[in-house]
């Protein structure tokens, strides 16, 4: 969806810092879309999305998703791993991740240092969660690292759909053959720019 | 209550000098001049961050160039551009279709003013635009944009100083410096 300048119908934003990325994206004309495709980054034994990644931001002009983690750096780790995962398996995908630290610092170049408290950590949390998912079928996590994906409280109300794998055990046995196939379907799903959640919300008109 | 800015005791580090400054400003006037040579230079310089650099960029590129100043209003300026877009404070003053443009800016970090300011002035029809920097931060880049001239490449910290402002102040300092966090931080 496009909106003309100012008028964007911004959508329900999980937390706050990503409302006010979103205003300073507007502010300079930058057209971003909210949450507009989802990855998938996990497969179960039958080959099931069983974890994926819906990163914040897409700024179609610039061909760069905007991830925006303002949680306390040893929150972070799982969503760390996440973008790691991304990043194997979609190596053409540019993606920029903003930490509390480098949100604070945008906010300090345009003096907003006062408001700072209000849009980071688990007080900007401004939407409430969206209804849980169905739950996940009991599989095993096709990562190599073995940790769990969890609803982390900074992706509260995201439209991703494979985020529902809590309690999924870890099985780190997986055979050669098995994660070949799982880069193969990561493949296929990344060339057919597989967007598993729905559409998301498009802003700004086109750039003056 | 109000903290006052002190000058001296605010910067907890010099992170430029004022002599590695001119030194850079020479050779960028210097590569400047040799690039621009028999051609119809304008800078355009962005107010107010960019005065000092302009200032003293301009003196040092042996051409008979052109100056203009712009000024954009910055997001978050006042209560009341938290939202909208950014405007344009102060245009430029004269045409600059078929000139030689090059934009005199402080400092690159986000990239969003630059990202704004190159389209609003390839839209005026330069014969071409470049793009001269003192400063490069860029691990806050979120907008890549080619930069042609870059005085120094500097870690991602606040710096004030040389026309860099925090809340206004620490302009007039001779030297970049980096601010103490207390300076910005808010009380708890």
């Amino acid at each position: 969806m496009t909106a003309a300048a100012g008028k964007s119908p911004h959508p329900a934003f999980a937390h706050a810092s990503e409302a006010e990325l979103a205003r300073i994206l507007d502010f300079y004309d930058v057209r971003w879309r909210y949450e507009p495709e989802t990855y998938p980054i996990g497969w179960n034994l039958d080959g099931d999305v069983v974890e994926s990644f819906s990163p914040d931001f897409y700024l179609p002009d610039l061909e760069l998703y905007v991830e925006l983690t303002t949680l306390k750096q040893k929150l972070v780790r799982k969503k760390n791993r996440k973008l790691r995962r991304l990043r194997e398996l979609y190596p053409d995908i540019r993606i920029k991740l903003f930490y509390a630290r480098d949100f604070r610092m945008l906010m300090l170049k345009f003096g907003r240092m006062a408001l700072i408290e209000d849009l980071t950590g688990a007080t900007g949390q401004s939407t409430p969660p969206r209804p849980p998912a169905s739950p996940a079928p009991q599989v095993s996590v096709l990562d190599p690292t073995g940790a769990a994906p969890s609803d982390e409280p900074g992706s509260v109300g995201r439209a991703a759909t494979g985020d529902v794998a809590g309690g999924i055990a870890s099985d780190l046995s997986r055979t050669g053959s098995r994660r070949r196939g799982r880069r193969r379907r990561a493949s296929e799903a990344a060339a057919a720019a597989l967007p598993v959640a729905p559409a998301g919300v498009e802003s700004r008109g086109d750039p003056a | 209550m109000t903290r006052t800015a002190d000058l001296q005791t605010d910067i907890g580090e010099v992170l430029l000098t004022e002599e590695a400054i001119a030194a850079k400003v020479a050779e960028l006037g210097r590569r400047i001049g040799e690039d621009y040579a028999g051609r119809n230079l304008t800078l355009v310089s962005v107010l107010k961050g960019s005065l000092p650099f302009m200032a003293d960029l301009m003196r040092q590129i042996p051409l008979p160039l052109r100056i203009d100043l712009m000024e954009v209003s910055s997001y978050g300026g006042t209560a009341t551009e938290s939202s909208g877009l950014v405007r344009i404070m102060k245009d430029l003053s004269a045409t600059i279709a078929g000139e030689d443009v090059l934009l005199v800016e402080d400092i690159i970090d986000t990239g969003l003013t630059l990202n704004y300011l190159v389209r609003y002035l390839r839209g005026k029809n330069p014969a071409s635009l470049r793009i001269c920097t003192l400063l490069d931060k860029p691990a806050r880049r979120l907008v890549e944009i080619p930069v042609d001239y870059v005085g120094f490449e500097i870690p991602d910290q606040f710096v004030v100083g040389y026309g860099l402002d925090y809340s206004e102040r620490y302009r007039n300092l001779r030297f970049v410096g980096v601010l103490r966090p207390e300076v910005y931080t808010p009380p708890a």
